[in-house]
């Protein structure tokens, strides 16, 4: 190949990143795509790795990244410049907010490169020691989490706005269109802030975060040593410099321009607009001799992987850790969870299922759960119940921290337990009949004294916090669930079967 | 029963719209408008019909009324407050009944209305309400557009200048601005009110439900019904729901019965007479249950049976 077409990546860039946003968009009521919505995360062979790590076990979910890791081991990894939603946003805002400054002066990034290098090492140091760090760099999951907890509330929030106005205007008819319950995550502002840091590294140069940082990168830069579309320069090459100057990655060095960086080279195909035609990519063994590979000192690699190890271990016994394993931790897991434990470090903190909750009742946790559990999904009740005949969550976590359950099998599992409060509750504290947290539970858990006030069936109550949700006194709720240190299942009851 | 079937209402449609056609302006009363006058004479206020189709048991129960010809007029919106408040299967009983949902629909549209529009508030989530009690289908497929109130902005605020504990509430803002509004409730066994009837399925019109438990549930169920009167109430009694009220699911009975009725106040005080007060174990009486006290006492209705014009017809 030596031409380049011009505008065909930018082309396939954005109707992969609106294919991404739909994905995301349709992980909701009522969940019935043909094909899973979590569909971008499970082309992520760094997810798959780290879980392949975490969770010990391989399971199918995955194995389409797999597939994708030797698809960039043939061809050279495609994927950043093509297809990752993250190196999109990345291209976007380099082309809107940085354009052209200093960015092209050079300077010796060895030593950036080889922190990639380093940074991987660690993470699936960390990962072999059930310590997800993935949760916070693989790009798939970063961006999704994004876009999940700051930009779809965002948007609907002016949907909600602008649907009022627009109301408004219609002086005569009467408004039957109602708002759309607008979601609300607190770690949004620490999300999205360490996204816009991501981003504007690229003040410094051109897809920073791709090049020197991008763990899913690193894994694809490792394979693609191995690529059979490889770069050739011809004769014709008169030293311009221009495609050292446009290779987004950096890829080709600027003291001998006729070799490149295999395993960094993209395949953006950026350097084809070469003024005397001199490059040409092929399939073939041979092509233009690499570039000195990023050059790691035994040292270095043995250090990234110690730090790694030892990283999992000061997380696992820090101060930080919050209440995280204590008997009420104020941790109430999706139905389904993994154990506590392996639920931190499996759980990569993409967000799908903060998405598809139709209640809003899961949010990021922050430090609550931990170091090793920042982002990791809970109930929050008083915001948001879990639906009794939802199983969304399960259904679209992709690496099934949350176990995909069938609705029978959900509808008895524990997340913990509802208490009430006497001094709070209306029923106990004055002699009104209210009995909402009676009427509103779908499993029969709350019961009624002779007076009508009411208590709860410990054997019965889920947890699911539609009590504490709706119950009516003002601030703290007179009916709080707590955790009890971990899920059970419930003996099924046989008189009222709710799925009839 | 036949000169109510739809034949009958589309030969007069077409009668009417020539004879208004026909008629200078002054004396253009369209004779579809009239309220049809059966056969008795006497027009009821409460009518109880019983066995049959739901269909059939609407149309016996609509036609001692004077048929729906009489509530609802030519161009009119119609507002249809139901109850699919819980994400409950139609065997459950703890949302209208579909069959029945589709019959009021049509009759309503049959009657010459412009847009049918049903509404609830629900507990559940919205969407999965809507589509486990198999209602969005139902009137969906009947034509009518079918809402939730989950949005703040679809409601207005009212004062209640009758109300004796309730004072302002958020109201749907369509139920209050459509030309007619028919109550069309679901009759179960309550754990906080003993039963939940037609007054207390106005109760969905409203944003904030839970708080009004934690004022006085009884009274602030009889001061809603004093923002906007129901013109129509159709009680669905097909299947009924006698244990673990409102949400379910529980143990059901199938009286088989259509309630039509003017008055809320009196059709609450028959339908109460469908459930077993556990503590004397015979049917409810209606002084029995507060809310319909109260809302009698406001002047909402007529409690007292031996007052009201109750028939009781059988459709089959």
């Amino acid at each position: 190949m030596t031409k380049r077409i011009p505008g065909l990546r930018p082309l396939v860039q954005g109707l992969f990143f609106f294919g991404f946003l739909y994905l995301l968009f349709r992980a909701a009521f009522p969940l019935e795509m043909r094909f899973p919505v979590d569909l971008c995360l499970r082309l992520d062979p760094f997810i798959g790795l780290t879980t392949l790590l975490t969770r010990k076990d391989i399971f199918f979910r995955m194995l389409p990244g797999f597939g994708v890791l030797a698809m960039v081991a043939l061809f050279g990894n495609f994927f950043c410049a093509w297809f990752c939603p993250m190196g999109t946003a990345v291209d976007f805002f380099d082309r809107v907010l940085f354009r052209e400054k200093k960015r092209s002066e050079p300077f010796d990034d060895q030593s950036l490169r080889r922190l990639r290098y380093g940074l991987f090492l660690f993470s699936l140091a960390g990962g072999a020691a059930a310590w997800q760090l993935l949760s916070l760099i693989d790009p798939i999951s970063l961006i999704s989490r994004t876009f999940i907890t700051f930009v779809f509330p965002g948007a609907t929030w002016a949907y909600n706005h602008l649907l009022v106005e627009a109301v408004g205007l219609l002086s005569k008819n009467p408004a039957t269109l109602s708002t759309v319950p607008l979601p609300v995550f607190k770690a949004g502002v620490v999300i999205v802030i360490f996204f816009g840091a991501v981003l504007s590294l690229s003040v410094i140069r051109k897809r920073f975060w791709c090049r020197y940082l991008c763990p899913l990168g690193t894994l694809f830069s490792l394979v693609s040593r191995l690529r059979l579309v490889r770069r050739a320069v011809g004769e014709e090459c008169t030293g311009c410099q221009r495609c050292v100057r446009d290779c987004p990655v950096g890829a080709i060095p600027q003291d001998d321009p006729l070799t490149y960086r295999r395993s960094s080279c993209i395949n953006c195909f950026q350097c084809l607009d070469c003024p005397p035609k001199a490059v040409s990519f092929h399939f073939s063994r041979r092509g233009a001799r690499p570039a000195p590979a990023v050059s790691m000192s035994r040292r270095y690699a043995l250090g990234a992987l110690g730090m790694g190890l030892f990283g999992a271990l000061a997380v696992k016994l820090s101060p930080l850790r919050g209440k995280a394993k204590l008997k009420n931790d104020g941790l109430i897991r999706p139905p389904g969870a993994l154990p506590e434990d392996r639920f931190v470090s499996v759980c990569t903190g993409c967000g799908e299922c903060l998405k598809v909750c139709p209640n809003n009742a899961l949010h990021p946790a922050f430090l609550e759960a931990g170091l090793d559990g920042i982002y990791t999904p809970k109930l929050v009740p008083r915001i948001g119940y879990c639906e009794e005949l939802c199983n969304f969550c399960g259904r679209v976590c992709p690496t099934q921290a949350i176990r995909s359950l069938e609705l029978e099998e959900k509808r008895l599992v524990q997340m913990g337990v509802a208490h009430i409060d006497k001094t709070r509750c209306i029923a106990h504290d004055t002699d009104k009949t209210c009995l909402v947290c009676n009427e509103q539970c779908s499993y029969h858990a709350v019961l009624l004294d002779e007076k009508k006030r009411p208590r709860v069936d410990e054997d019965k109550c889920t947890g699911c916090g539609i009590c504490e949700n709706k119950c009516p006194v003002d601030g703290e709720s007179a009916i709080v669930v707590h955790s009890t240190g971990g899920q059970k299942r419930l003996t099924p009851q046989p008189e009222s079967p709710a799925l009839g | 029963m036949t000169i109510f079937d739809s034949k009958f209402s589309r030969r007069q449609f077409i009668k009417g719209a020539a004879a208004a056609l026909a008629l200078p302006k002054s004396f253009s009363s369209n004779p579809l408008v009239k309220p049809y006058v059966p056969e008795t004479g006497e027009l009821a206020d409460v009518v109880v019909a019983s066995q049959g189709t739901p269909a059939q048991l609407l149309q016996a129960a609509m036609a001692p009324l004077g048929g729906m010809g009489r509530f609802v007029k030519k161009g009119q919106r119609v507002v249809i407050k139901a109850n699919f408040a819980w994400a409950r299967t139609p065997e459950q009983a703890c949302t209208n009944n579909p069959e029945l949902m589709a019959a009021l629909i049509k009759m309503v549209y049959d009657a010459g209305a412009k847009k049918v529009a049903v509404w609830d508030h629900t507990c559940d989530n919205y969407q999965f309400c809507l589509i486990r009690s198999g209602l969005k289908k139902t009137a969906q497929n009947a034509g009518a557009e079918i809402f939730s109130g989950h949005g703040q902005n679809v409601y207005q605020e009212v004062s209640l200048p009758k109300g004796k504990m309730l004072k302002k509430a958020l109201f749907i803002k369509d139920a209050l601005e459509a030309d007619v509004l028919i109550n069309f409730p679901l009759p179960k066994q309550h754990f906080a009110t003993e039963v939940t009837l037609g007054l207390k399925n106005m109760m969905g019109l409203t944003w904030d439900m839970e708080s009004l438990h934690k004022i006085d549930l009884h009274q602030c169920i009889a001061d809603i019904s004093t923002i906007r009167k129901p013109d129509l109430v159709v009680v669905d009694a097909i299947r009924i729901l006698t244990t673990n009220g409102p949400k379910g699911p529980g143990k059901t009975e199938d009286p088989v019965q259509v309630i039509a009725a003017t008055d809320v106040v009196a059709a609450d005080a028959y339908a109460v007479s469908l459930f077993k007060n556990p503590r004397t174990g015979k049917p409810y009486l209606p002084g029995e249950i507060a809310f319909i006290k109260n809302a009698h006492g406001l002047n909402l209705g007529e409690i007292d049976l031996s007052k009201v014009r109750l028939k009781k017809v059988q459709s089959a």
